[in-house]
Formats: C-alpha cells, sequence, structure tokens
C-alpha cells in the first residue's frame, strides 16, 4: 500500500519546484517581450527602401550593400557589352 | 529547486535563488557589464554615432548573459576542484544545491539566448564576438587552459577582455584601435590583479591541483611577473590620451591610479607576500594590491563613461 498523502519534506520540494517553474515562466514572458520589443523597434528604424537590411547594420551592411552594388554594376555592362556585340554582328550581316 | 547528493557533500540542501544567481559569477559579470557600457559610451562619443537606448540595453543584458553563461559553465567543469579549495567549496555544486547537468544546461542555453539576443538588438559582429567570447572562456580557459598551464591567467584573460570591444561593436558594427586598445588595458591588467590574489590563495590551488604561477614558479616570481606586467600595462592604460579617445579627465585619473597600481606593484615586489613564512603583513599587501587592482579598472573605464556620456570631454590638445 502506498502513501498518496506528502510528506514535509515532499510538500516543501513541490513547492520549491513551482517556485522555480514560475521563475522559468517569468524568464520565458521576458524572453519573448524583449525580442518583440526589439523586432518593433528595428523594423521601425530599418528603411526598407534604401536596401537596408533588418538584422545587419553599420560596416556589415555597408560592405553587402557595396558588393551587391558591384555585381549589379558589373552584370549591367555585360549586358551591355553583349547587347553591343549583337547590334555589331546584326550590322556586319545587313552589310554583307 | 533541486535536492542532491554529491560525492563532495554529506547533506543535500535545498537550491535557493541566490544559488542560481551565484552560479552565474555576479561579480565578474558586474565588471564585464561596466566595461561593456564603457566601450559602447565611448564608442557614441568617439564615433558621433546613435544608438537606440532599448536597443543598447537589450544588448548591455545579453552581455550579461553571455557572461553569466560563461561562469555557469565554468562552474559546471570545475566542480570537482572547486569542492577541494576551501574558498569555493560553499558554490552551488560542490555544495550540492544544484545539480552538475543542470548548471550546464543553464549556461548552453543561457549562451544561445545571449548571443540571440545580441544579433536583433545589435549586429552579428557584437554577436559573434559575444559568442567566441563566451567559448573562449568557457572551453578554452576553463578546459584547456586552466589545468594546463601557469600562463592560463594571461591568456585566458582575454576573454575578459572581449566587453569593451562588444560594447563598440555594438554602436558602429566596427573593431577600431580605440576598441583594441580597451582590449589591451584589461588584457594586461589580468594577470597582475589575479596573481595578487593567487599569491593569498596559492595553498589552496596547489591542494586542487591548479598550476597557478605561485604553485608551478614560486611567489618570487609571481612578484616579479606582477611588476612585469604592471609596467607594461602603465603605457597601455595612458594610451586613450595617444588617440584622443581619453580627454583631460581621463589623463587625470588615469595618471594618478597609474602612478598608484606602479607603487602596489613595487611593494608588493619588495615584499614576502606568497612565501612560507609570510605573515598578515605581507598578506595584507597581497589583498592591498588586489583591490587597488579593481580600483584602477573602474577608474579607467568610469573616465571615459564620465567624458562620452555626460559631456566633459575636453580633448587634451586643448590645453
Amino acid at each position: 500500500m502506498t502513501d498518496a498523502t506528502p510528506g514535509p519534506d515532499a510538500e516543501m520540494l513541490l513547492k520549491a519546484q513551482k517556485r522555480r517553474n514560475a521563475w522559468l515562466a517569468v524568464a520565458l514572458v521576458a524572453f519573448v517581450v524583449i525580442v518583440g520589443v526589439t523586432t518593433a523597434i528595428r523594423i521601425q528604424e530599418t528603411d526598407f527602401s534604401g536596401g537596408d537590411r533588418l538584422y545587419f547594420t553599420g560596416y556589415m551592411d555597408e560592405a553587402a550593400s557595396e558588393k551587391a552594388d558591384r555585381v549589379a554594376q558589373e552584370r549591367i555592362a555585360a549586358r551591355q557589352a553583349a547587347e553591343a556585340a549583337t547590334d555589331t554582328e546584326a550590322a556586319d550581316n545587313g552589310d554583307e | 529547486m533541486s535536492v542532491v547528493m554529491t560525492a563532495t557533500t554529506t547533506s543535500p540542501r535545498l537550491a535557493t535563488a541566490s544559488d542560481y544567481i551565484e552560479l552565474l559569477k555576479p561579480r565578474i559579470m558586474m565588471l564585464v557589464v561596466f566595461t561593456a557600457l564603457a566601450g559602447l559610451v565611448a564608442a557614441v562619443g568617439v564615433s558621433g554615432q546613435e544608438v537606440n537606448p532599448v536597443l543598447a540595453t537589450v544588448a548591455i543584458l545579453a552581455v550579461a548573459l553571455g557572461s553569466g553563461a560563461a561562469g555557469a559553465i565554468n562552474m559546471w567543469y570545475d566542480a570537482d576542484i572547486d569542492a577541494v579549495m576551501t574558498r569555493t567549496s560553499t558554490r552551488p555544486i560542490p555544495s550540492g544545491a544544484v545539480p552538475k547537468d543542470e548548471a550546464l544546461a543553464m549556461g548552453l542555453i543561457m549562451s544561445a539566448v545571449s548571443v540571440l539576443l545580441m544579433w536583433i538588438a545589435s549586429n552579428v559582429l557584437a554577436a559573434g564576438l559575444l559568442a567566441f567570447s563566451i567559448v573562449y572562456y568557457g572551453w578554452f580557459y576553463t578546459m584547456v587552459l586552466k589545468r594546463r598551464t601557469a600562463q592560463n591567467i594571461v591568456i585566458g584573460g582575454a576573454a575578459g577582455a572581449f566587453p569593451p570591444v562588444i560594447g563598440w561593436a555594438v554602436v558602429t558594427g566596427t573593431t577600431p584601435l580605440d576598441a583594441w586598445i580597451l582590449f589591451a588595458i584589461i588584457f594586461f591588467w589580468t594577470p597582475p590583479h589575479f596573481w595578487a590574489l593567487s599569491l593569498v590563495a596559492h595553498k589552496e590551488y596547489k591542494k586542487a591541483g591548479v598550476p597557478m604561477l605561485p604553485v608551478t614558479y614560486g611567489a618570487k616570481a609571481t612578484r616579479t611577473q606582477i611588476l612585469i606586467y604592471t609596467i607594461l600595462l602603465a603605457p597601455i592604460g595612458l594610451a586613450p590620451l595617444a588617440t584622443g579617445l581619453g580627454g583631460m579627465v581621463y589623463g587625470l585619473v588615469g595618471g594618478l591610479l597609474t602612478l598608484a597600481f606602479l607603487y602596489h606593484a613595487v611593494k608588493i615586489w619588495r615584499s614576502e607576500a606568497g612565501e612560507a613564512e609570510a605573515g598578515d603583513a605581507e598578506r595584507k599587501v597581497a589583498m592591498g594590491m588586489f583591490a587597488f587592482s579593481i580600483l584602477y579598472l573602474f577608474g579607467l573605464f568610469a573616465a571615459l563613461i564620465i567624458e562620452h556620456g555626460f559631456g566633459l570631454y575636453f580633448p587634451l590638445g586643448a590645453l
């Protein structure tokens, strides 16, 4: 036969466990609130139309944006060169 | 709250909130937060860039959590030697209040949370530096260096030197020379600070088999090393004046503190502190050096906060 009634030690342990669970709950809620508030501020301060990224700022952003610009310019130049080459070829063919 | 029996305890006890706080090494955390804050405030003053106060607060909170996480991992790994030393035998794990696994879980979860918070509040560089410093202290210093070499404090001291660099990166997303000068100040400050304490506690370290400098090379060599590192620290502590990071207030405070720190270093070098026959007077000299070293670091970083945070920066060139 088992005794279902907890003794004084078991009661103390249960109380302590509940206290700890309450602290964990507070910590989790605090974490969610902090992440929420931080994200809201970041969204507010980020100029998405200017090419800003939400989670990269300062130097990291500048470097990334410079690289993106460089790659874009290289692509434009390559396309223009290809178009010019096609035009020249078409003109040459027309001459013939 | 947990009740466990460990090999090192005779009777288990219920863990209290203070046990979990102690697990995070709050005194180290305060120093870490203070130096990170100084780096952040100085970066705002020097770069002219602004940072949202809420994001700055979250970033500093992340630094505090990261420091606590590294402390918990350190206590998890060092539980065996903490149980041997009288000074540390009452810590949460050796006293049986907090189970080892729980401390490790706490450390790992807090590490992840701190890095994540830092990332969303500032930038990937600051988050990366924070992650690196946690790994540096929690793994490289604690698990690799501490029990292997007498240079543990010198190399491991870098872990505690990162906070002002992280604080700077939070604002600018970069780590310029000024930030690394603050790093160097803490890096060169750590050995004389810690070795002064180890001159008093060397018997404990010997008992635990930790190769601190006084245990492996003796008290005299330690006192000489304290003097050498303090002499090296003197110009580094005043380097912010050369780059313009420090102004008149820093110059005045830094100058006085440097002279006083050198005085303490010479005093300990001439003493018999750490020797087998050393008495109370020698112990006082060592503890005096230890206490003053804290005041020294606090004074330097407080001067930076006063200058850049309260608009009291007057460049030395204006003299």
